[in-house]
């Protein structure tokens, strides 16, 4: 792991690896390369990916401790992980974001490799995150009201300003919310926010 | 108390408790549904839940019959009262010790114990106490005053309906269509920015580009800015050169701004590999492994 200063990771490094980028990278476009449709793939089958994918490690609980860039995470099944965070580890919650954003008492999920230490380094980690089935009782500006399951909990689903978007079926992910209709079946990809047990959501995906 | 109000609350109660009493006694779904309750937990154990949820169902159904058989005496009423009270006990301590549990009031799908569930026990509570005041029988009442009489139930009805969750699709939700159609969808207008992050992201996924770099990548999105018309996206990566062992790597993705899976089902990436450490692009050839193709000529 490289140490990381904040200007490294700062405006200048962007600046650096834009020029990086779009100086000399290759260009995969597939007007060259022929339609990605489902009969190219076929006929080119794809690699096996990087073997060291199947050794991934999974680790997800909730987050008893940090200290330093090592987050202490009780599973959900009364084991224990110790999660190392890299300059190179994802982090998500809500949207991608910094090791600064994690807060103890946060679920998580990570992705990673196991470290003889018996950490694991971690190349992904979702803060937060839920993946819900809903109905949608109640739409308002700032919120959609939820239920989920066959006990109908009530779910309030926060719509956060550039960050939640809808996916309608044969449609990209827009920031539109406007299709989304009452007693519609919904798939909530979110962020569990503890302190008041409501969701801010990052996808609403409807019509599928 | 008014006649019309105390005489005919002995029917209102009777009703409401005949059927939630039934629901539960002959329910079929009571033991399921007993089982997420703090019975389960007071009781310590899930078949005993449910047999005591369907005690209190076959109470309700006695005291039912009862308000309805013998509406001007003081017994049934005050019978009704108390198990309004029990159940606002029970919803107290079930909301302090449990607050995620199902309050089994109605014997059907239930949301954790909220205001509604409160109010239904308080009114269970308070019509008891009515109908304890109870001078004559509710059918003569309603005899006497037939209009009236209706619309005190009917009132009654809605009120209930108003705290009983169960019934919500029957008039909450069209409701609240209608005053979407009325006033308009307060989220409409927020759509038609700039192309969500997620939708360059989701476009990217979808394309060679990314199935080519794919076993380089083992990060998700790092990080996220756009630049002269481009979206750059940065993944983190270990690059495997022959000969130099594995490198950290980053990998960055420049995309179209204003491209999603909407505007183009090939998108042009340009993918670039760069050392995490000295910064130097490292040659990668991406498309060597994806079979025999040409690639574009390099963008200067």
């Amino acid at each position: 792991m490289s140490n990381d200063t904040p200007d490294r990771r700062g405006l200048d490094r962007r600046r650096f690896l834009t020029t990086a980028a779009l100086g000399g990278a290759t260009i995969v476009g597939a007007s060259a390369l022929g339609g990605l449709d489902a009969d190219a793939a076929f006929a080119a089958p794809m690699p096996s990916l990087d073997p060291a994918i199947a050794k991934s490690a999974f680790a997800e609980g909730r987050i008893s401790q940090i200290n330093g860039s090592v987050l202490e995470v009780a599973g959900s099944y009364g084991d224990r992980h110790l999660i190392q965070l890299t300059n190179a580890t994802s982090i998500w919650k809500l949207r991608p974001t910094t090791a600064a954003d994690i807060k103890v008492g946060d679920g998580l999920y990570a992705r990673g490799v196991d470290m003889p230490d018996g950490t694991i380094a971690a190349d992904a980690v979702w803060v937060n995150i839920v993946n819900l089935y809903c109905t949608v009782k109640g739409i308002a500006k700032d919120r959609l009201h939820l239920t989920h399951g066959a006990q109908e909990h009530a779910v309030v689903g926060r719509i956060v300003g550039d960050t939640t978007t809808a996916s309608y079926l044969g449609g990209a992910l827009t920031s539109d919310l406007s299709r989304v209709r009452i007693g519609q079946s919904a798939q909530i990809l979110g962020a569990w926010r503890p302190d008041d047990d409501s969701i801010d959501i990052a996808r609403v995906t409807v019509g599928h | 108390m008014i006649p019309i109000v105390s005489d005919l609350a002995p029917l209102v109660c009777g009703v409401l408790l005949a059927v939630t009493g039934a629901s539960k006694l002959f329910g079929r779904r009571t033991a399921q549904l007993a089982a997420n309750t703090v019975l389960v937990r007071v009781l310590n154990d899930g078949r005993r839940a449910g047999l005591a949820l369907r005690a209190v169902g076959a109470a309700e159904l006695a005291v039912a019959a009862a308000l309805l058989a013998v509406p001007d005496t003081v017994a049934p009423g005050a019978a009704t009262a108390a198990l309004g009270a029990g159940f606002v006990a029970y919803l107290g301590y079930a909301r302090a010790t449990a607050p995620e549990s199902s309050c089994g009031c109605s014997a059907k799908a239930e949301g954790p114990i909220g205001v509604r569930s409160f109010a239904r026990a308080g009114l269970v509570l308070l019509g008891g106490a009515v109908a304890a005041t109870a001078s004559g029988p509710w059918w003569s009442e309603a005899g006497r005053r037939p209009g009236w009489s209706v619309a005190f139930v009917a009132a009654a009805a809605v009120l209930l309906c108003a705290v009983s969750a169960d019934l919500d699709h029957l008039w909450l939700l069209p409701l609240r269509r209608l005053r979407i159609r009325v006033f308009g969808n307060p989220l409409a207008g927020a759509g038609g920015g700039p192309v969500p992050v997620v939708a360059s992201v989701e476009l990217l996924e979808q394309s060679l580009a990314w199935q080519a770099a794919s076993p380089i990548v083992r990060s998700a999105l790092l990080d996220h800015w756009d630049d002269e018309g481009w979206r750059l996206l940065r993944f983190a990566g270990v690059y495997e050169a022959p000969g130099r062992g594995a490198r950290p790597v980053n990998v960055l993705f420049a995309l179209d701004l204003a491209a999603s899976i909407d505007t183009t089902a090939s998108p042009a990436v340009r993918v670039s590999v760069i050392d995490d450490d000295t910064d130097e692009l490292v040659p990668v050839d991406l498309l060597a492994a994806t079979g025999a193709r040409t690639v574009l000529p390099m963008a200067r």
